[in-house]
């Protein structure tokens, strides 16, 4: 289930860059919070809750590196819990680097997302609006680079099978890099002949080319770019306006829990959980319309 | 209604003194499949490619092209782009862009066609031709088959009258031919489609085209229907030559000079069979005794083999036996991902077995070092030949192997001369290996590693994308090897071939080998995977496989009544 | 592959910090300083902390800094206190040890970490650079001058009256016209 990729590419990167530009520019641990959460709940619905899990084993110990490495940089702090080289280490720098780690965090776990829901060609769809030709080329680039792996561990291997270019010396294999990248240069080349011939066929270079895509932007779009607007709007406001600002030095800031500050959260929850709320929904209407059956 | 009108048409390549096409005439009706056929270098592409205006090559013509009346220098771009749609060999190098659903667009996209209606056309046709299942999928990940769908789709949904294709299946497994011819005729039979087809493998286009061309040296032979152009074939002064590639069936009738009307499927060879040789005194061949067995050691012999690609992915080799004598001509059938190539690579030393145990001339293959494997051992000719080659010429290739090999200057020069004379390549050595035709490169490449002088030669589909003239060439060449002392085993899809050239057979199934029967046993038993002859002929006779086979014993049995 | 360098990064971080001689103390040894006493013998500095000027720029302060626990409502942080001066002292080791003693939070950066070859204070008693607008900083006098140079580089003499004071201005609001900012 997929629910959120259906969106139009243009609601998509909408959001990730809000999502991005929201978690990279506050260090607030609640909105942080949200931030990591929904990242790491819609990666878990993207793939499989157990490759979340996997790559938890990486990001928990990057998290603690981030977070014990601030300390040593950063003195600053009305708590210090021990002092190293005649430096305190306090209790305030060490909450500030866990809370730059779940920025960082975040943003991978988001920039993780990206890769699976914005793919190629709904970026091409994007930015080949401005520059069809630039589009164009890069669809064949994309299309061309597989060929072109697959191609030269094809003849390596051949290569291999000869008895060249497999001996232990670091020159000779060198040389037969060499002349297998010159053969597939040659090869290249006489693809692109066809390929060349096979767009010209197709009536490449007829006047006013047109730039087809298979997404269409329908109201559903035009609502979800809506809402979004105004999340991101309100999030920014109490940004802006150091409703939802926190800081760490010299005392850690108590959490302010005025109607302001709850509803500036509630707002940017509500950003940072959509896609996850969406396909939970999704997965909900789907069994219910199943159990209808 | 006349598409196109060919009059008077010559045309020489720029350099060449013998002109390709020699005053050809031709109309091509609204409406027709016209299949055009002929030994290689006949012209036939060159025809086809001089019909699109886009890719006619460069050199001198004579003579003149209407389409629907029209001078071809005078067609309108749009209609030229659009109405003639063109589909080349190779499936890999006609796909332009990443995606499945922009590669279908792109056409409709240079034309220049609102989006609305890119998507209506775009959509008819990826339902038509089945792509829908993988329509959101990237190019390289198809397999040759779809790719060359795809290629045909993506031309079909400019709307052509008429669709010209150059040998479209010969890179195509037979399964991937099959569904795609069969696409062409429904395209032809339901849509009203004109068909210009180039073709080597005629066992199926054959029945169902309206027009047979049959070329040769730049000339039109014959232009008539499939019957009766098969009928005129065996009349033909060099008909030997010119009926390599044709269906069983007409081979049969002509090679029995039979009269009436030819046959051109198995049912109607069957029936012309039964009608015409009833007489069934002799039913068998003997097959001649092969070299007594087990006397040397076996040139391969695997125990056990168990691989697979990667830890979680299923085993491709289960448990593998297989055992081939020295001096044999070994051919392993199967369907497309039963581990053929998998289970060369792991005799020849690219994938390591994770269980069980190959060796080779009684010396396991672990125990070899370095490149002694490679060495007067076993040599391995991939299914794409053109990736053996890595320098500006086949000479310079043939070289490296030489100094690789340590041999002399003279030494080498005569080594090369003589393997070049024997694989009929003396005169392409200084050609660019990527300038020969499919044929001349795999017998340069078979060249290139037989310099390393194996005694074990593995080919891998050695028949893909080759002409028929250039398989009976290769079967010769492997039957003179063979004589020489060196065992061959071949993994391959093409039934015909190894029924004439194999000394034994044997099936992959489900990653493992299947008993290995002589061919005429083998064949004869099967149903569905043996070749056209043995299906025209089993009710018959018992064990004929070949067209020759059944010339032979129905000539035995007193020739036709 | 990425888990492996990551742990590698980590056990090289460790290793680095304990082969750098670590010195680990806690929070009451650190403070547990000795002053030298004043004997009618030894030559002394006397060294101040003060930070009106915030008082007059209150608005540019930091909103987690207005707080009287931050900026005392006189802007004393250090009343003017007399230390013995030990040889070739320089204004940084007299401030060193004048907050160890009274538990003043500092935070400098090493004279290794920047181009002035010289010990930069970045905060005192939690106020940093910046923490009162764009132009506010620590700088000191000593004599009533402002050196041109950094405060590790300037050794003392006895008698010499240390002044560190905050600027909001750099340097302006504490009579300093020139363009730098000494207190560097």
């Amino acid at each position: 289930m997929k629910a959120f990729s259906n969106f139009h590419p243009l609601v998509l990167f909408f959001y990730f860059i809000s999502v991005l530009l929201l978690t990279m520019f506050t260090l607030h641990p609640v909105l942080l919070f949200f931030s990591l959460l929904g990242a790491v709940l819609f990666a878990s619905m993207l793939e499989t809750p157990r490759a979340v899990l996997v790559s938890l084993g990486f990001y928990v110990p990057m998290f603690l590196l981030i977070a014990v490495t601030n300390p040593l940089f950063s003195h600053n702090g009305v708590t210090p819990l021990f002092f190293m080289n005649d430096n305190p280490v306090t209790l305030e720098a060490i909450l500030y680097g866990a809370a730059a780690a779940g920025m960082v965090i975040s943003v991978m776990y988001w920039c993780r997302c990206y890769n699976t829901v914005v793919t190629s060609d709904k970026f091409l769809y994007l930015f080949g609006k401005l520059i069809p030709k630039l589009s164009l080329i890069l669809s064949m680039a994309l299309r061309f680079v597989p060929l072109f792996k697959a191609q030269v561990k094809k003849i390596s291997r051949i290569q291999k099978t000869m008895g060249l270019y497999s001996s232990e010396s670091k020159v000779d294999r060198l040389r037969g890099g060499f002349r297998v990248f010159s053969a597939i240069v040659t090869w290249s080349l006489e693809n692109a002949v066809d390929t060349a011939a096979s767009m010209r066929a197709r009536g490449y270079g007829l006047p006013g080319r047109s730039n087809y895509s298979i997404y269409r932007f329908t109201p559903r779009d035009g609502a979800a770019l809506g809402i979004l607007a105004v999340l991101l709007g309100g999030s920014l406001w109490g940004m802006k306006t150091k409703v939802l600002e926190f800081s760490y030095y010299p005392r850690v800031a108590a959490l302010s829990l005025t109607p302001v500050v709850l509803a500036g959260y509630a707002v940017v929850s509500a950003l940072m959980f959509l896609p996850f709320l969406i396909e939970v929904k999704e997965n909900l209407v789907w069994n219910y319309f199943r159990s209808k059956i | 209604m006349e598409l196109f009108s060919i009059k008077d048409l010559s045309f020489t390549y720029p350099d060449e003194a013998q002109k390709v096409l020699n005053s050809v005439n031709l109309t091509v009706s609204e409406g027709e499949f016209m299949v055009v056929c002929g030994p290689s270098g006949c012209g036939k592409t060159t025809l086809l490619r001089l019909l699109k205006r886009e890719l006619s090559p460069h050199g001198k013509r004579e003579g003149e092209i209407r389409y629907l009346g029209t001078l071809q220098e005078e067609l309108d771009d749009r209609v030229s782009a659009g109405e003639i749609g063109f589909v080349m060999q190779n499936p890999e190098n006609q796909v332009v862009t990443d995606k499945v659903w922009h590669e279908l667009a792109f056409g409709l996209e240079n034309l220049g066609l609102p989006n609305g209606e890119i998507r209506r056309r775009v959509g008819e046709m990826a339902s038509f031709f089945g792509i829908n299942r993988w329509f959101d999928r990237k190019t390289s990940e198809l397999s040759g088959g779809q790719k060359q769908l795809l290629n045909l789709a993506s031309v079909m949904v400019m709307q052509p009258r008429v669709l010209i294709l150059d040998e479209p299946t010969s890179q195509l497994d037979p399964v991937g031919a099959a569904e795609f011819i069969t696409t062409l005729h429904k395209l032809n039979r339901d849509l009203g489609l004109t068909i210009l087809l180039v073709e080597h493998r005629l066992e199926e286009v054959f029945a169902i085209a309206d027009k047979a061309v049959v070329m040769d040296r730049g000339r039109v032979l014959f232009n008539d229907t499939p019957r009766t152009v098969g009928g005129l074939l065996r009349d033909c002064p060099e008909k030997g030559r010119m009926l390599l590639g044709m269906p069983s069936a007409v081979r049969i009738f002509s090679g029995l000079n039979a009269t009436g009307a030819c046959p051109l499927t198995v049912k109607e060879g069957r029936l012309f069979l039964k009608a015409h040789a009833s007489n069934q005194a002799c039913r068998r061949i003997e097959d001649g005794e092969l070299k007594p067995l087990g006397k040397e050691l076996p040139a391969v012999q695997t125990k056990e083999l168990w691989f697979r690609y990667e830890r979680n992915l299923p085993d491709v080799l289960k448990g593998l036996y297989l055992t081939v004598e020295q001096g044999e001509i070994f051919a392993v059938l199967g369907e497309n991902g039963s581990g053929k190539s998998t289970m060369l690579r792991a005799i020849s030393g690219q994938n390591a077995a994770y269980r069980g145990k190959v060796e080779l001339f009684g010396k396991k293959l672990q125990s070899y070092k370095g490149t002694e494997l490679y060495r007067h051992n076993v040599a391995f000719l991939p299914q794409d030949p053109q990736s053996v080659f890595l320098k500006p010429t086949v000479k310079q290739d043939f070289q490296e192997i030489c100094s690789a090999m340590g041999y002399e200057k003279q030494e080498a020069e005569g080594v090369v001369a003589r393997l070049a004379e024997q694989l009929e390549i003396s005169a392409l050595l200084d050609r660019h290996p990527y300038d020969l035709s499919g044929g001349e490169q795999q017998r340069a490449a078979l060249c290139k590693v037989l310099l390393l002088r194996p005694r074990l030669l593995l080919l891998d589909e050695p028949t893909k994308g080759i002409d028929a003239y250039a398989k009976n060439t290769l079967e010769q060449i492997l039957k003179e090897l063979q004589q020489q002392g060196i065992t061959t085993i071949m993994v391959t899809h093409d039934v015909e071939f190894a029924a004439s050239c194999a000394d034994r057979c044997a099936m992959l199934f489900h990653g493992e080998i299947m008993d290995a029967e002589r061919p005429r046993e083998f064949f004869s038993t099967n149903t569905f995977y043996t070749t056209a002859a043995s299906r025209i002929s089993r009710t018959l006779y018992e064990n004929t496989v070949t067209v020759e086979d059944v010339v032979e014993l129905c000539s035995r049995n007193g020739g036709l009544q | 592959m990425k888990k492996d360098l990551l742990a590698l990064g980590f056990v090289l971080l460790i290793v680095a910090v304990l082969l750098s001689g670590t010195k680990f103390q806690t929070v009451e040894e650190y403070y547990l300083t000795h002053i030298d006493d004043i004997t009618p013998e030894s030559e002394t500095v006397t060294v101040s902390i003060e930070c009106s000027n915030i008082l007059k720029n209150w608005d540019d302060l930091d909103p987690s800094l207005q707080s009287e626990e931050f900026v005392p409502s006189d802007g004393v942080i250090l009343p003017p206190t007399e230390y013995v001066l030990r040889p070739g002292d320089t204004v940084f080791d007299i401030l060193e040890r004048a907050v160890r003693y009274n538990k003043i939070q500092m935070e400098y950066q090493g004279a290794d970490q920047n181009i002035y070859k010289s010990v930069y204070i970045q905060g005192i008693h939690y106020l940093y650079e910046f923490s009162c607008g764009p132009l506010s900083g620590w700088m000191y006098r000593v004599n009533g001058e402002f050196p041109l140079y950094g405060c590790s580089r300037y050794e003392l003499k006895d008698g010499d009256v240390i002044e560190w004071v905050y600027t909001c201005d750099l340097g302006r609001d504490v009579g300093n016209d020139w363009k730098e900012e000494a207190g560097s």
